[in-house]
């Protein structure tokens, strides 16, 4: 098969880089222009296979030059839809690469390629083996595609007449992708693919929550299952909602039964200290409980220094993950923050309360105004007493939860510990069981009582050669 | 209770009264639930206690040996000759000496390691305290084999103390076995040689976790500063301090004082084998540079030597050549040896003063110290060798014969093969004498890359020529050409690294993690690892070297001139190349597999070694190579890394042990496991196939890899990319499909997506498989299916009751 394609096509090219020295021509980039473009089509309007070019092919590129170029694809098939042409658009990147000789950069109409010297070379000397390769790849990868046909072209004013439609087609796709939420669609995805690793883990892939690892989106989701419904990505039919706060639906609450084999039975979707969803490990960002100030911060993989709570990113992460529901800490993907429904259940934004500077100017557009400068940083805030004086002085909306806390707690504070902690609020928010190391109380630990018998020794000498110390049966 | 430690007590409440407490059995039990631990079946396993695990491995992966020799010749009861079934005067059965002498060689190597790792710690609790703490990185799991086997979850210097103890006394127990009269059995031989293998990793981990704490060396640093390799890379006109050996302890005093008395750019400090790699480590984890260069492993040793370069000769431990003071006296290079292990019969001048020692050595009174007293041996080292060198210059010693020698010497060569006969390598030497006499030294530049500077042929020659020098002299190009680069070793995989790179392992963008460890000697030069490692990295496998590979690795440049390690970025990522360090650092490489399970299945580590290794043997795609020679400490090793469930692989002078452990993948019996959601059987894929074996050549080196690093628990994703490269290696290098690959296709998006169509009509034609050619679909065919949520466990108890 691989024979028919005057080069090779591998994975293993996917790294190559093709440097000036080694080039024979560019295509698009910075300094032209170009786009690509998958269009789902009627089956009536796709010739399967057909290839065509308007422009100047390969052999007619001088070395060192530069063209725009512009490829687009029409695919049809039964299954075929406009939610899925970016999953397929996506995968012409990838694909390119892996022709040996071929660079393909960034997407859409940022698109930048480089043909090798080498490559012409080897006899490359049309975009022809190029397409077919491609769509081969296409129909391989994603079978519901039943028919392929691609144009590609090299003509600057045909570029530009098209580019435009082009840029519609991308802005209403994103349009389409923003205005989608949870509540919109019968059907979310479960994905098990790392199962391979984390055995226990089941991630829920809505609209409003895209994978932990960051990697699959629900159109994602969406075109996997069509591949395969039995796959490791596959349909959830949602359900009933249970809770539209926390994200809770009856069947996504079946499913995790059914596949933690009853190790528990409900996940909110949208839920830190509720039923939290679970994680793999790969998380890039960890959420944590912080109880003085009754407020959440987050921690990323980048951050080398220690949160508020006294904690490092490695030490906080090692609490959670697994595929265990843990209360208190949270891993997400930073995506997660981008999303509307970002832990709804718990107060969303209004509860956070502290964030490394480089991770919240990374997600700085998608924090709501009214509590962006009430988010303290690593910059300024290192510990909980400066972070309680930095949220007071801000007027952070999570000062409102303590109000309500002191008269809730007024009786049992009298009763234990006068003042010190008077935010500091214990178990309530949190039903069920804490990880270990977590709660400040580990502070507390060593005044242990005991009872029973006293023995009273004077002048004597004891040499214990072993002590055996054994659990209580 | 929770608060009772050992030593002398006195209490206020109590007149007169001393209690002594000397041992608390079950401290380690109580410390974990002090902590929120939970302890594992077996925290500090004794021989017996994981042996059934190791029969598991060995039923599956059985040894087999092919010994050079059919003696056994341990006593004097003997010798015996166990060849045609025979016993020996004790009972000992051929099978069972041969296991018995490869536990030998694992319990030297894990000793050597673990000698290393008390000598360090205790030097180092000496002079920073054993409440200082260990700090090696951003990780929540500071010391993974250290808790997985011996449940100590160790905090400071102080608490390594305790696992040394562990190491030192199962390690006696295990020698113990060695002694005429004990074991019979040689299965039990092997597992007890695994037990060695699996205590090696904990003593290579507290040497290095006690060095890397406290010397300033790379945390977990993917940015660690790359160092300046290769006998090229040595301005000889400087005095030149040539340190060999592998713990660091002591140079770091000459550093220290080269340091102080602003001699680092006056003198060429220059090391050989990891002593030379942990130099270029030292104080470098806040952004320092390197102040050390490295020459190279211990195929350099005699070259490094015999170039006549080195002013003074420092050698600490492991890994030296016995005939280092004979060939140093030849040329007026004082030797100075620092540690127990090696001291060359030389006087201890630990107690006499720097001036005494330097006016002994430099007047060649004596031709060597021993000076076990570190900051005397800190102050002499520099200083002798700033004053030998002008000395050496006046007496104009050389070594190396002069071009008019040369001519003369190949000259005389009478082409009778003895030096070819003793060359462990057979290298071409008569043909390169005739070249050379017809005006071509270039086939001598090649000897010099191939040669491991054992030195046999010198002494066979019938005519006397210095064969070793003639080979260096005519390389002489060659040598000065020989600068490379090597990244300083960076410690451990910290945690977050490895959670940036669970979505590769995950989605098939990483399809293995390839391991090159062990010695020099390979059978085309450093040439063969480069072009292992390249063609890895270009395929997105993560490299991992350490110790010697990782220098000699850094010896082969492209055609840009850069080595690979300026190459590759050097992350725990898809496609990066990393160097963890030294030959201690080994216990990173291990150490990340089991991190693997502690953060992406949040398993319990702690004392919890089968459950563990399970895991790491059905999901973590990871192989090992020993590409060059092997020592014991790399067979140590590599058994560490088997009962882990990690394969090995060893090039064709690692075989020279003659053993082997192999599966057998046509026994369909072998290759089942349980499914623990169920604990009902489930057929597995024969990968890994093996758990050591040879591979006699790169070419058939390299599918093997990508071939075992296929593993139960793939998804479609990560087993059609390690598909791809298994197909691909073997056409490209034996210019064949593999004729197995369709036993590990489960579903069609198994299949390497760039030839799916033409793998699928194979599969109907050759093999019968049904195909829905509309869907593009498996119908029937496969003997296994694809299910990921499947949890392949070979542990009975860790499944879950049957329902049914």
């Amino acid at each position: 098969m691989a024979d028919e394609f005057p080069f090779e096509i591998s994975p293993m090219f996917e790294g190559e880089r093709i440097r000036k020295d080694n080039m024979h021509v560019e295509l698009a980039g910075p300094k032209s222009i170009g786009f690509e473009l998958v269009r789902a089509t009627d089956m009536k309007d796709v010739e399967d296979g057909k290839f065509t070019l308007i422009g100047p092919d390969l052999s007619e590129m001088a070395e060192g030059s530069r063209y725009p170029v512009a490829m687009i694809y029409k695919i049809a098939g039964e299954l075929v839809e406009t939610d899925l042409e970016s999953i397929v658009e996506r995968r012409n990147h990838e694909f390119q690469n892996y022709i040996q000789g071929f660079m393909h950069l960034n997407q859409r109409d940022d698109v930048w390629l480089r043909v090798s010297k080498d490559a012409i070379k080897k006899g490359l000397t049309s975009f022809e083996p190029v397409a077919k390769a491609i769509m081969m790849l296409f129909k391989n990868e994603l079978p519901f595609i039943e028919k392929v046909e691609a144009v590609y072209i090299t003509d600057q004013a045909e570029i530009e007449k098209e580019i435009d439609n082009a840029r519609a087609v991308y802005k209403a796709r994103d349009e389409r992708t923003k205005g989608l939420h949870d509540e919109d669609v019968d059907t979310f995805y479960g994905c098990t693919l790392c199962a391979s690793f984390a055995p226990t883990n089941v991630c829920v892939i809505t609209p409003d929550r895209i994978s932990l690892c960051g990697a699959i989106n629900w159109f994602d989701g969406r075109a996997a299952a069509k591949v395969d419904p039995e796959g490791p990505q596959f349909a959830i039919e949602k359900g009933e909602l249970l809770d539209a706060s926390s994200g809770e639906y009856s069947g996504v609450n079946d499913l995790a039964k059914r596949l933690s084999s009853g190790e528990y039975d409900r996940i909110k979707l949208h839920s830190f200290f509720e039923y939290p969803h679970t994680s793999c490990g790969c998380f890039e960002v960890v959420g944590f409980y912080i109880p003085e100030v009754d407020g959440i911060g987050w921690v990323d993989r980048d951050f080398a220094g220690t949160a508020p709570n006294g904690l490092q990113f490695s030490t906080m992460a090692g609490q959670t993950g697994g595929g265990k529901q843990v209360v208190g800490f949270l891993g997400i993907g930073v995506n997660y923050f981008r999303s509307p429904k970002f832990i709804s259940g718990d107060g969303g934004w209004d509860r956070v309360v502290w964030m490394p500077n480089m991770l919240k100017q990374k997600i700085l557009d998608s924090i709501p105004e009214d509590v962006k400068d009430k988010i303290a940083t690593d910059e300024n805030i290192n510990d909980i007493e400066s972070l309680k004086n930095f949220l007071k002085e801000k007027e952070h909306p999570v000062i409102k939860r303590w109000v309500v806390e002191e008269e809730e707690t007024i009786e049992e504070e009298e009763e234990s510990q006068p003042s010190e902690a008077q935010y500091y609020q214990p178990m309530q928010y949190v039903p069920q069981q804490m990880p270990a190391g977590f709660m400040p109380s580990m502070a507390m630990m060593g005044g242990s009582g005991s009872g029973g018998v006293k023995i009273i020794l004077k002048n004597a000498k004891v040499t214990v050669d072993k002590i055996i110390v054994k659990k209580i049966e | 209770m929770s608060k009772i430690t050992t030593g002398k007590f006195s209490l206020e409440d109590l007149e007169n009264v001393q209690i002594t407490i000397n041992n608390i059995v079950g401290a380690i039990e109580t410390k974990a639930e002090e902590e929120g631990v939970e302890m594992g079946p077996t925290p500090k396993p004794g021989i017996s206690s994981l042996r059934n695990w190791d029969y598991k491995l060995l039923s599956r992966y059985q040894p087999v040996y092919t010994p050079v020799c059919d003696q056994c010749c341990y006593c004097t009861f003997g010798k015996c000759d166990l060849g045609g079934n025979k016993e020996g005067a004790c009972g000992i059965n051929m099978e069972a000496h041969q296991a018995r002498e490869f536990l030998l060689r694992v319990i030297t190597g894990a000793a050597a390691h673990a000698g290393h790792g008390r000598h360090i710690l205790h030097h180092l609790i000496e002079k920073h305290g054993g409440d200082h703490p260990i700090n090696v990185g951003p990780s929540n799991l500071l010391a993974p084999n250290t808790q997985m086997v011996t449940g100590i979850m160790p905090k400071t210097l102080g608490d390594l103390e305790k696992v040394m103890d562990y190491v030192e006394e199962q390690l006696t127990q295990l020698l113990a076995t060695i002694h005429v009269g004990q074991e019979g059995s040689s299965l039990d031989f092997e597992s007890k040689a695994m037990h060695g293998g699996m205590l090696d990793h904990v003593g290579m981990e507290v040497s290095d976790l006690a060095q890397i704490s406290c010397m300033g060396m790379p945390k977990s640093d993917p940015e660690a500063p790359l160092a300046e390799i290769g006998m090229g890379c040595i301005d000889s006109t400087k005095p030149v301090l040539l340190v060999i050996g592998h713990n660091v302890a002591g140079v770091t005093y000459i550093m220290d004082y080269m340091r102080e008395h602003d001699l680092d750019d006056k003198m060429e400090l220059a090391g050989l084998c990891c002593t030379a790699i942990d130099m270029t480590r030292y104080q470098t984890d806040k952004g320092g540079q390197p102040r050390a260069k490295i020459i190279g492993a211990l195929a350099k040793e005699l070259k490094m030597i015999r170039s006549a370069a080195p002013d003074v000769i420092i050698v600490d431990e492991q890994c030296v050549r016995a005939d280092v003071l004979d060939e140093a006296k030849r040329l007026f290079i004082p030797v100075i040896t620092t540690n127990e292990k090696i001291m060359y019969g030389l006087p201890d001048r630990s107690k006499d003063s720097a001036d005494k020692i330097i006016e002994d050595l430099s007047s060649g009174k004596e031709a060597g110290a021993l000076i076990l007293d570190f900051d005397l041996l800190g102050e002499v080292a520099p200083r002798l060798a700033m004053k030998m060198a002008p000395i050496r210059e006046a007496k104009g010693i050389k070594s190396l014969p002069s071009d008019e020698e040369l001519k003369t010497l190949t000259a005389s060569c009478v082409q009778c093969g003895a030096c070819e006969l003793v060359c462990p390598n057979n290298l071409p030497i008569m043909n390169a004498m005739t070249a050379a006499v017809a005006g071509d030294i270039t086939k001598f530049e090649k000897l010099h890359d191939h040669c491991i500077a054992c030195g046999r042929c010198d002494p066979v020659c019938p005519k006397g020529i210095p064969i070793l020098n003639v080979i260096e002299k005519a390389a002489q190009r060659a040598i000065r050409e020989e600068k490379g680069k090597m990244r300083a070793g960076r410690g451990q995989i910290s945690d977050p690294e490895i959670r940036e790179e669970g979505v590769n392992l995950v989605m098939g963008t990483t399809p293995g993690i390839l391991a090159m460890v062990g010695c020099s000697n390979y059978p085309e030069g450093t040439k063969d690892l480069y072009t292992v490692a390249n063609e890895m990295l270009q395929r997105n496998y993560i490299v991992v070297m350490s110790g010697c590979s990782a220098m000699d690795l850094g010896m082969y440049k492209d055609e840009e001139g850069k080595t690979l390690y300026e190459k590759y970025p050097a992350k725990f990522l898809a496609g990066n190349l990393i160097n963890v360090g030294s030959c201690v650092s080994n216990a990173h490489i291990t150490g990340t597999a089991i991190k693997v399970a502690a953060i992406f299945a949040q398993r319990n580590i702690t004392g919890n070694y089968e459950e563990i290794a399970d895991y790491i043997m059905n999901r973590i795609g990871a192989v090992g190579v020993a590409w060059g020679a092997y020592s014991q400490k790399a067979s140590s090793i590599a058994t560490g890394c088997n009962r882990l469930g990690i394969p090995v692989i060893v090039g064709p002078h690692g075989s020279k042990y003659r053993r082997a452990l192999i599966g057998k993948p046509y026994n369909e019996e072998d290759w089942k496991v349980y499914d623990a959601r169920n604990g009902e059987e489930m057929p597995i894929p024969s990968s890994p196939e093996f758990l050591l074996t040879t591979a006699e050549t790169i070419e058939e080196l390299m599918p093997m890899i990508a071939k075992n690093c296929i593993r139960p628990s793939d998804n479609n994703m990560g087993r059609m990319i390690k598909l791809t490269h298994y197909i691909e290696l073997s056409q490209k290098y034996l210019g064949h499909l593999p004729e197995d690959w369709y036993k590990f296709v489960r579903v069609e998006t198994d299949l390497p997506i760039t030839r799916r169509e033409e793998l699928l009509k194979i599969l109907e034609k050759e093999h019968g498989w049904e195909i829905d050619w509309k869907r593009k679909k498996i119908i029937s065919g496969p003997t296994m299916k694809l299910d990921v949520s499947a949890q392949p466990t070979n542990v009975k108890r860790l499944c879950k009751e049957s329902v049914c």
